[in-house]
């Protein structure tokens, strides 16, 4: 087996991007077909992906174990298919309105979804932060896509401040090839666990300038302020692939370092006791700030940071027992899918009411029940779902992960993490509330296209299934981390 | 004659499939409404029967085959979520309790639903309606049938969901959504407890298991503040969902439903919920005296305020309404008592007299249009039916001999007497008044001259009244057949009590047969207790029928006390105005501005400003915004490491 076999998910998808843009240069009366050429990648994609699933042979250490195709990788290639699936089915409606480079958009949708997909695999610190890069580049160009200022102001934001982080992390990575000389996780796991205790000082700045540099991507308190502006100014389909997919990778990698390369004891108490110490600040600051919204791209843009907090529980929830070592991961993978579905959902619903109304004010969705129902019984139960309360997959997810941390004796982040809950109930619900017992000032109906009700349909289908029978998700997540095993 | 019969019990011969079967028809009823049948109300109407009948057949084979096994019990269980050491099973277990359980709910909902296609006949939402209605049997069912607290935990909140859905059913009348809205809020803070039982137990067994938490309680190892505490915590959220003092409240306002909803959910299946939990988990409570006391005095007390509260009503279904928190509170009372029977025996018969009561009520508004006895009077020749039905389902509740109240009421004063003198004293008075309040609206109702009813108000799109509320009449057979059908367990199903039928069925779903021991008849309590309710039944006579005495003078001579009953206490004077509106609301405006004052400002400094004009946001952009940003990144980066180096020195 080759190599290249194992980036077969990848090429499929930089295909597709190939195709898409060719189709748009050259058959442009064609350009209808963009969307269904951008799925037919993904959908290959994910049966590349599935024709691994079933095999033992796999590849821990593909291009000279910079990249490795493990159960850990192939979990979030379903993930980012299925995302990026989504994404493109509910801005279908957005791309033609806006009409100009329509194939320029789904294939920068693409190569992102590539660059997530490398970044789900990389082994190594240099992949990693080139994986990064090709999934960061082509979303600070989404974020300002819009033809506005707001958009444009958006994506100036987002470009600036992921220089920062980038240069942030490039510095840790530095600092942790310079103290173990490697790049490779393994090999620095090595290194640290013989002779790394001399250099704890250096290990912990290399340490928190990694977790700066990914917590931009994964919006957690002290790094998240960008947030609510690009989400509101961002064109809601890209803000929704940024809330989602770049989150979650920010998830897979961190995740993946930190248990491969940094899993020793001395350097293992200090950073879950940062993820600790950030997922509380994340989950109290996000829900606090998300009450008082009044446009639901800013509330969800918060709350995305409140429930970047909750995945943290489960990084910080190092077991002290050897045997449930791994919960904590399996924890962080379970919510990020539980999450991606959920929040994508929740999303795809605002994007289709706000074409309609033509607002993003949550006084505006009074009384949307009788104007859709079919989009406000799957808003609400998405917001169900991010709540917390079952049947829903997000239910699930919370209970694992809040597990996780009381096995992880860390009770008093889980009272935090359920105070957190129970505060955010208040202003997800209060948007349900709204939308079943206010009264709409505009008595339309509002009709949703096939593209948006395909997307809505899938995402709040998984929630409900998942929510429903939860534990194909769990074993998946559960045999995924079993590559940290120790 | 011994209490128990000495024949351990079997293993009732049932598949899993049969289970899952009674639990998924009215699910499956609720889907096919939902899809596509809501435009179509006599489809869901049928659709509802359907489902809820099939429930309710393969429930009574269930029963039987429960009773071939002498009530023994049987269980399938299924991991349905696990992470690590936490596992949460999914199962169903069926034992006697459940069996009458699962029989009470699918007959009268079954019942309820054929009413319903004449009561809701024309209403705009009658689609909608059935889909609540199975949506509701379903949860009901899963609550029953669930064989692990966190199960029950789950469906006990759907059950609410679905209740809250129909109290708020005509939601654009703003006295319904205020009532859904109260009820939801009021049993969710029951719920509370019920929660921190949960997370107490799972804490202490790390499983939600029913025979484990049972055994659990009657371990001599376990610590007893423990076991108190979690049967507080149960009680907590039973005393919520069967409107138990002081959060009684939600259940008089809940009659803002359609009112076949409230003879189903309010009045024979889902308030009864809270004794069925504390039945269901009766070893706990066994095992801890003191929440014991507490269930027994919160369930007197309630029994007795209910009751007082109910004898100066002027609402029809109110004084239902009242009567069935005042029994609720008669089978707390006993579950006090250590009278797991009689309290489940009550359960029983009280489902289906009080069902017959509260659609007896419907039969009389939909022939007058109004639930206001002050604008009755006289209906017996016009609607013999319901009259006669009503009269079985009223003497039965006051506890008449030979009827089926009259049975396991008696064994309820039996048990208090047994326990407490003081208990048995509110008991025999509760009853007094219970007669006295039924026949007083029997006399008001059904006898006398006929007051003309309400008006059609033909302005009220919503109205769907077809009938002429000058000339009452009786009402279609679809609505006097349940009346008819339910009239026969209200006279018979007392009648289990022969021989301890029920008893030994019941007994065998606790681990240990109760230990109290002794006849579960005596003469003295069911003579005293049958002069009582006759007294009270003489006292309505008297002032409503004969009007040797006019209520006027009686208002008269007792008007303190009447006063502070037909302000219900000023309890929910006291919850709205001072605790929610004085407290609550203006506490939680309070907070909210200085939330936005001093910390979403503090925290998304500058994050308003995009909302500014275009010159002004480039401005910003340039000499403020991303700056400051990328100094939070900067700044956090340097607090982290400080904070590292500092609590963990090198």
């Amino acid at each position: 087996m080759s190599s290249i076999d194992i980036v077969g998910p990848q090429l499929a998808v930089l295909l597709a991007a190939g195709v898409v843009l060719l189709i748009d240069a050259l058959l442009p009366q064609q350009r209808r077909l963009l969307p269904f050429v951008a799925l037919v990648g993904l959908a290959g994609s994910a049966f590349w992906s599935l024709s691994w699933a079933g095999r033992a042979d796999w590849h821990p250490d593909a291009f000279g174990g910079t990249l490795s195709l493990d159960q850990y990788a192939l979990f979030f290639y379903f993930l980012f298919a299925g995302i990026t699936a989504t994404v493109v089915l509910a801005s279908v409606d957005w791309v033609n309105r806006e009409g100009r480079g329509q194939g320029e958009y789904y294939a920068l949708v693409l190569t992102t979804c590539a660059g997530l997909m490398f970044l789900s695999a990389a082994r190594d610190l240099i992949t990693i932060f080139l994986a990064l890069e090709l999934s960061s580049i082509p979303q600070y160009i989404l974020a300002g896509w819009g033809k506005d200022q707001k958009s444009s102001e958006a994506g100036l934001k987002y470009l600036l401040l992921g220089a920062i982080a980038s240069a942030l992390l490039l510095y840790g990575m530095a600092l942790l090839y310079g103290v173990t000389g490697s790049t490779l996780l393994d090999d620095i796991a090595q290194t640290i666990q013989t002779d790394g205790e001399s250099y704890r000082s250096v290990l912990i700045l290399a340490m928190v300038l990694m977790i700066a540099g990914f917590g931009f991507k994964m919006s957690v308190v002290p790094f998240q302020m960008w947030v609510p502006d690009v989400y509101q100014g961002a064109p809601t389909p890209v803000a929704a692939f940024l809330s989602v997919g770049s989150k979650a990778a920010g998830f897979a990698v961190i995740t993946r370092i930190f248990f491969i390369a940094l899993p020793a004891t001395f350097l293992s108490d200090d950073w879950a006791m940062i993820f600790a110490v950030i997922a509380a600040a994340s989950m109290t600051i996000g829900n606090v700030a998300a009450i008082v919204q009044t446009d639901i791209k800013r509330m969800l843009g918060y709350s995305s940071i409140a429930q970047a907090g909750t995945f943290l529980i489960g990084l910080a929830a190092i077991s002290v027992h050897g045997d449930e070592f791994t919960l904590g991961a399996s924890g962080v993978l379970l919510y990020t899918a539980a999450y991606a579905f959920t929040n994508l959902g929740a999303f795809v619903a605002v994007i289709a009411i706000s074409q309609k109304i033509g607002s993003d004010q949550i006084k505006d969705y009074a009384g949307m029940w009788k104007r859709s129902p079919f989009l406000t019984v799957a808003l609400a139960f998405c917001l169900v779902s991010l709540t917390g309360i079952p049947p829903t997959a997000g239910f699930w997810a919370k209970l694992y992960i809040f597990n996780a941390g009381l096995r992880a004796d860390l009770a008093w982040l889980v009272i935090v993490g359920v105070l957190n809950s129970v505060l955010s109930a208040y202003y997800y619900l209060a948007v349900v509330r709204q939308m079943f017992l206010g009264d709409a000032e505009d008595g339309m109906t509002i009709r949703t296209t096939p593209s948006i009700g395909m997307a809505l349909g899938a995402a709040t289908l998984g929630v409900l299934v998942f929510g429903i029978v939860p534990m194909p998700l769990i074993s998946a997540a559960e045999s995924a981390v079993e590559i940290f095993a120790r | 004659m011994p209490f128990l019969a000495e024949t351990a019990a079997g293993i009732p011969d049932i598949s899993e499939q049969v289970l899952w079967a009674i639990l998924c028809a009215p699910l499956i009823a609720w889907a096919i409404i939902v899809a596509g049948g809501r435009k179509y109300p006599t489809i869901a109407g049928y659709l509802a029967i359907g489902g809820v009948g099939a429930a309710c057949l393969l429930s009574y084979i269930t029963l039987f085959n429960v009773m071939d096994a002498d009530g023994g019990i049987v269980k399938y269980t299924h991991e349905w979520f696990a992470a690590g050491p936490l596992v949460v099973d999914l199962g169903v277990r069926v034992d006697g309790l459940t069996a009458v359980m699962l029989v009470v709910v699918t007959s009268v909902s079954l019942l309820v639903q054929l009413y319903s296609t004449g009561y809701m006949d024309g209403d705009h939402g009658e689609g909608r309606y059935f889909a609540h209605m199975c949506l509701f049997t379903f949860s009901m069912l899963g609550l029953v049938l669930a064989d692990n607290l966190f199960q029950i935990f789950v469906f006990w909140e759907l059950v609410g969901l679905c209740s809250y859905l129909l109290i708020g059913f005509w939601f654009h009348k703003p006295s319904a959504a205020a009532a859904a809205k109260k009820a939801f809020i009021v049993t969710r803070i029951g719920d509370l407890g019920l929660l921190a039982a949960l997370l107490l137990i799972f804490r202490e067994t790390g499983q939600f298991d029913v025979g484990v938490i049972q055994e659990w309680a009657k371990n001599p190892a376990t610590d007893g503040t423990l076991v108190t505490l979690f049967a507080l915590g149960l009680f907590a959220g039973a005393a919520g969902k069967s409107a138990q003092f002081p959060l009684h409240v939600w259940l008089p306002d809940a009659m803002e439903g359609p009112t076949p909803v409230s003879a189903l959910i309010h009045a024979a299946t889902m308030v009864a919920a809270g004794v069925y939990l504390v039945a269901r988990f009766f070893p706990v409570f066994e095992a801890s005296p003191d929440a014991r006391d507490v269930v027994a005095w919160i369930g007197a007390t309630t029994a007795l305020l209910a009751a007082t509260i109910a004898m100066v009503q002027t609402d029809f279904k109110r004084v239902m309404a009242y009567s069935t928190i005042s029994q609720l509170g008669y089978m707390m009372m006993a579950l006090g008592s250590l009278g797991y029977v009689a309290a489940i025996f009550h359960l029983f018969t009280h489902a289906f007299f009080k069902a017959s009561l509260f659609l007896g009520s419907g039969s009389v508004n939909h022939s007058t249009n109004t639930f206001d006895m002050r604008k009755m009077g006289g209906l017996k020749p016009h609607m013999p039916i319901t009259y006669w039905t009503f009269m079985i389902a009223s003497l039965s509740l006051a506890g008449i001999f030979p009827l089926a109240g009259f049975w396991s009421k008696d064994e309820i004063l039996l048990d208090a007497w047994r326990n407490d003198t003081g208990l048995w004293a509110v008991g025999v008075a509760v009853a007094f008044m219970t007669a006295f309040y039924m026949f007083r609206a029997i006399f008001l109702t059904f006898h006398g001259e006929y007051k003309g009813g309400e008006p059609v108000d033909h302005h009220d799109e919503d109205s769907h009244f077809h009938g002429d509320p000058a000339h009452p009449h009786e009402s279609p057979w679809v609505m006097t057949l349940p009346l008819i059908v339910l009239s026969v367990p209200a006279i018979m199903a007392g009648w289990f009590a022969y021989d301890h039928m029920f008893a030994n069925f019941i007994n065998h779903a606790l681990p240990e047969l109760p230990h109290h021991e002794g006849s579960s008849f005596e003469i003295g309590i069911a003579v005293s207790s049958t002069i009582v309710a006759l007294a009270g039944i003489g006292a309505a006579y008297a002032i409503y029928m004969k009007r040797w005495v006019t209520s006027e003078s009686i208002r008269e001579t007792f008007a303190p006390l009447a006063i502070i009953f037909e302000n219900k206490y000023y309890l929910d004077k006291l919850y709205e105005d001072v605790l929610v509106t004085r407290v609550f609301h203006r506490g939680w405006n309070r907070l909210l501005e200085a939330n936005d004052r001093y910390v979403v400002d503090g925290i998304a400094n500058g994050s308003a400003r995009i909302a500014r004009q275009a010159s002004l946001r480039f401005r910003t952009l340039q000499t403020g915004q991303i700056q400051s940003y990328g100094l939070g990144i900067a700044a956090g980066v340097v607090v982290i490491v400080l904070a590292v180096y500092s609590a963990n020195p090198l």
